[in-house]
């Protein structure tokens, strides 16, 4: 084996749609997955949720459940259901569906903020609302913050080493870079990485508005007049695995992982300091042994928070100096929300869609320059671009930061 | 709603999400892929739907459907179930 990691399958789900073809021509049309979600807990108006959101109408799990000859959906909470599709997905593009031993050795490193919190919440307002005696019994399965993990196993046979990575909103990106050191060391021809999070429940949605980090309409990454981010759910998962193991069976490459670097700010529960994103993102491109002229399609963490942005920039300045015009920044969070624990899985997809296509998706939602914020962002319509490297970022509340790198592959 | 044959068999399939026309009394629970924590949310369904109490110690030995039914239609008809909660 050569130690070089190939991306073979490819699947997500988000505010977007289903499938990939449907994320990348909802990153590519310019209108996004953002709409005004407006839902009761219970029916009850005490529990509204109003507000923009980039949330999942629905989940088809037919082809699933048709490869698995039962059904299995209406047992999953959404945040396993997500991540149940898009493994299918990934999976099926792979090639690896039907081949059981492959599976068998397979790992998987999965990623998320937290657990099955629709099946938490529903159990709070049985007991603390309706004033019910018990909860459902699988509350504690469904709940727990490897539900996804489980459930992946289970229903595709993977049977090698298989936990959750948890990092708040660099969770996932913390599975991808694991999962690629995992394929590097040779522990692992075969991984299944990504993450997955269901998080718009009153409880959640409350949460975050007491954190002030809401925008009332928009998420506007790196411009002026933002006003924070915009909620999104969903799961994306990819096949990292051994490319002289994918080239031997012929599998499509759609990518190589070349780098990852991870930091920790050990300065603030909720603002970042810049320091550990400069580190994590110096460190990454170290990794990844890209020259320091490279040119780079850079998939930001921009969440559209005025705070986090502004950092944001100014570390990509510090890493890239004087030759940051001969980047480009692109920040899919305008189009499917902030998937929080999935996040980085699917902004490190979204780049590899763009570096594949030669086409970078527009930041939406732009209004005008900030000067905190100068960088060479792609600004619609979706412009053509020639770069062979992505950078993507993701930085966590706790401080917690986790850079990949990937070159576009052939 | 009262609790008869159908009714139960009704709440079988919606939770182990078993096609119903597969619910056959012969059928064992095994062949319909019906595991320990399908049995905890059936019980759970009826638990819900008609206040009927099960314990975990009166399934044991039941390996068919039949049995399974059967068991719960005797235990509504020895019980006098309480009202279930809203």
């Amino acid at each position: 084996m050569t130690g070089r990691v190939a991306v073979t399958g490819l699947g997500c789900v988000s505010g977007l749609g289903q499938g990939m073809a449907a994320t990348w021509a909802g990153l590519t049309d310019g209108r996004g997955g953002v709409r005004m979600l407006s839902r009761r807990l219970g029916d009850d108006p005490r529990f509204a949720m109003e507000g923009p959101a980039a949330f999942v109408e629905s989940v088809d799990g037919s082809a699933l459940e048709a490869h698995l000859g039962r059904r299995v959906m209406g047992q999953l909470d959404p945040v396993c259901a997500y991540a149940v599709v898009a493994t299918h997905e990934a999976l099926t593009d792979a090639g690896l569906l039907d081949q059981t031993a492959l599976l068998g050795d397979a790992a998987i490193l999965y990623g998320g903020a937290s657990g099955g919190n629709v099946t938490i919440e529903e159990s709070y307002a049985r007991l603390f609302l309706k004033g019910q005696a018990g909860v459902h019994p699988l509350t504690i399965p469904k709940y727990m913050a490897s539900a996804a993990v489980g459930q992946i196993s289970m229903l595709f046979g993977v049977k090698g080493m298989a936990y959750a990575i948890a990092s708040a909103c660099a969770s996932s990106a913390h599975a991808i870079a694991e999962a690629m050191h995992l394929v590097r060391a040779g522990r692992s021809k075969i991984v299944i990485a990504g993450g997955a999070d269901a998080s718009l429940t009153f409880g959640s949605w409350t949460a975050w508005k007491a954190l002030r980090a809401m925008a009332p309409d928009a998420c506007r990454p790196f411009s002026s007049e933002r006003k924070g981010m915009v909620l999104g759910e969903g799961a994306a998962t990819l096949v990292l695995e051994d490319l002289d193991h994918a080239r031997a069976r012929g599998a499509t490459i759609h990518a190589e992982v070349i780098g990852a670097g991870a930091s920790s700010d050990a300065f603030d529960l909720t603002q970042p300091d810049g320091v550990g994103a400069t580190k994590a993102m110096a460190q990454a491109r170290a990794d990844a042994g890209i020259r320091l002229d490279e040119p780079c399609l850079i998939s930001a963490h921009g969440t559209g928070t005025p705070l986090n942005d502004k950092m944001e920039a100014q570390a990509l300045g510090e890493v890239f100096g004087r030759d940051l015009e001969r980047h480009c920044v692109i920040a899919t969070k305008s189009a499917h929300g902030h998937l929080l624990g999935a996040g980085g899985a699917i902004e490190f997809v979204a780049g590899l869609g763009a570096l594949k296509a030669g086409l970078a998706p527009p930041i939406l939602n732009y209004l005008g320059p900030d000067p905190d914020c100068v960088l060479p962002l792609a600004l619609g319509p979706p412009c053509s671009i020639s770069h062979e490297v992505l950078v993507s970022n993701s930085f966590a509340f706790g401080g917690m930061n986790s850079v990949l790198v990937a070159r576009r592959f052939g | 709603m009262a609790i008869d044959r159908n009714s139960v068999l009704d709440i079988i399939a919606e939770e182990a999400l078993i096609d119903p026309a597969k619910l056959t009394p012969e059928a064992t629970l095994e062949s319909l892929g019906i595991a320990s924590l399908d049995i905890i949310s059936i019980v759970f369904a009826l638990e819900e739907k008609f206040g009927l109490a099960l314990e975990q110690s009166d399934l044991e030995g039941v390996q068919s459907l039949g049995q399974l039914v059967d068991l719960i239609l005797d235990r509504a008809s020895v019980e006098q179930p309480h009202a279930p909660n809203p």
